[in-house]
């Protein structure tokens, strides 16, 4: 039993949490750390703490909501270019669209955003990169 | 023991909506009855259900926030009715309350507020944050300015020989002729009269002048 806690943490994926507006961020933070195989690294809302954040916490995943606006976020592509194995979800404040992000990999479209297809999004992901 | 506290949730951003209900099902007082995605399935749904609090997000298609408000006001006044707001808009937060929510929580609030809220709302109370109340207290404050005290209101002399005139049935012309005054100075002199009292025309004014006794007793 031991063995096995200690297996998932040391798999645990490192999320950070960078999304808005709060109650939204609350319930994606509620969502991640239900889980066993993921963790919650941090929450934060400058981008450039963000930016910085991602090395020092050694983040997998950040999920961002991105400015309103047409064609990829800014911040994706700048992340993506510091960070080339990071996975960014965005989902936007309103709810209706969420989106994973990867280096080489064209953006995925995360149909009827819930908690359960953006976890399911976030470890085949992390799946492909372990591969 | 103290009864449960029903709440439903209408919020078109599943994740938040599923993600609240969740979070409302740890609270040992609050339980969750119900959800919705669209205005018009929140007020079907509300009506059959009959919860104690309502968590309506303001901006969901087809009906919104206010429509569902104003509709459970209207049909189910024991719903007490909090609303999810996004932005910080007094205007928006007046028109909510107008329309008979009890509470206002902006998303930007933490999960905390909002049961807090819930809790008030309940218990009778109306729920918002005291930035929120500061900002309403000012509009009301604009609004009462925008509105002239009638003790205020003060008609000259000839304003009040005008409305008399009025009230014999006379027309500018003949008001211009018996005051010995230019027409469009009497045209000038009930504009003035219209715009202090805030009335819409001459028969108003002559309405206003009848209730206050300004209008002279002819004799029998």
């Amino acid at each position: 039993m031991a063995f096995n806690e200690v297996k998932h943490d040391m798999r645990k994926t490192r999320v950070l949490i960078a999304s808005r507006p709060k109650l939204l961020s609350e319930v994606i933070h509620y969502m991640i750390q239900r889980q066993p195989d993921m963790k919650v690294v941090s929450e934060v809302l400058d981008p450039l703490e963000l930016f910085l954040l991602i090395k020092t916490l050694r983040a997998d995943v950040v999920i961002v909501t991105p400015l309103p606006g047409n064609g990829d976020p800014h911040i994706c592509i700048k992340l993506l270019a510091a960070y080339p194995l990071l996975i960014i979800v965005t989902q936007s404040a309103k709810g209706e669209a969420a989106y994973l992000y990867q280096t080489n990999v064209p953006k995925k479209r995360i149909n009827e955003p819930s908690a359960q297809s953006i976890l399911d999004a976030i470890r085949q992901a992390m799946q492909s990169i372990a591969s | 023991m103290n009864k449960s506290i029903r709440v439903f949730i209408a919020d078109d951003n599943r994740l938040l909506r599923e993600g609240i209900a969740s979070m409302l099902a740890q609270e040992e007082d609050i339980i969750v009855i119900g959800s919705a995605m669209s205005g018009s399935e929140a007020i079907k749904q509300i009506k059959k259900l009959r919860p104690d609090v309502a968590l309506i997000d303001i901006g969901m298609p087809d009906k919104d926030g206010l429509d569902v408000t104003q509709a459970l006001y209207k049909d189910l006044p024991s719903v007490k009715v909090i609303i999810l707001g996004m932005p910080d808009l007094t205007d928006e937060i007046m028109v909510c309350i107008e329309s008979g929510a009890a509470g206002y929580v902006l998303k930007e609030a933490s999960f905390e507020y909002l049961v807090e809220s819930i809790r008030s709302v309940k218990r009778g109370e109306s729920f918002c944050s005291p930035r929120m109340a500061a900002s309403l207290f000012s509009r009301i404050a604009e609004l009462a300015g925008e509105r002239i005290p009638e003790s205020s209101v003060k008609l000259t002399p000839r304003e009040v020989e005008v409305i008399n005139k009025i009230a014999d049935g006379m027309s500018n012309k003949e008001i211009s002729g018996q005051l010995y005054i230019e027409e469009q100075t009497v045209k000038n002199h009930i504009h003035n009269i219209l715009d202090k009292l805030q009335l819409h025309n001459r028969l108003e004014a002559v309405q206003y002048a009848r209730e206050r006794k300004l209008l002279k007793q002819k004799p029998e």
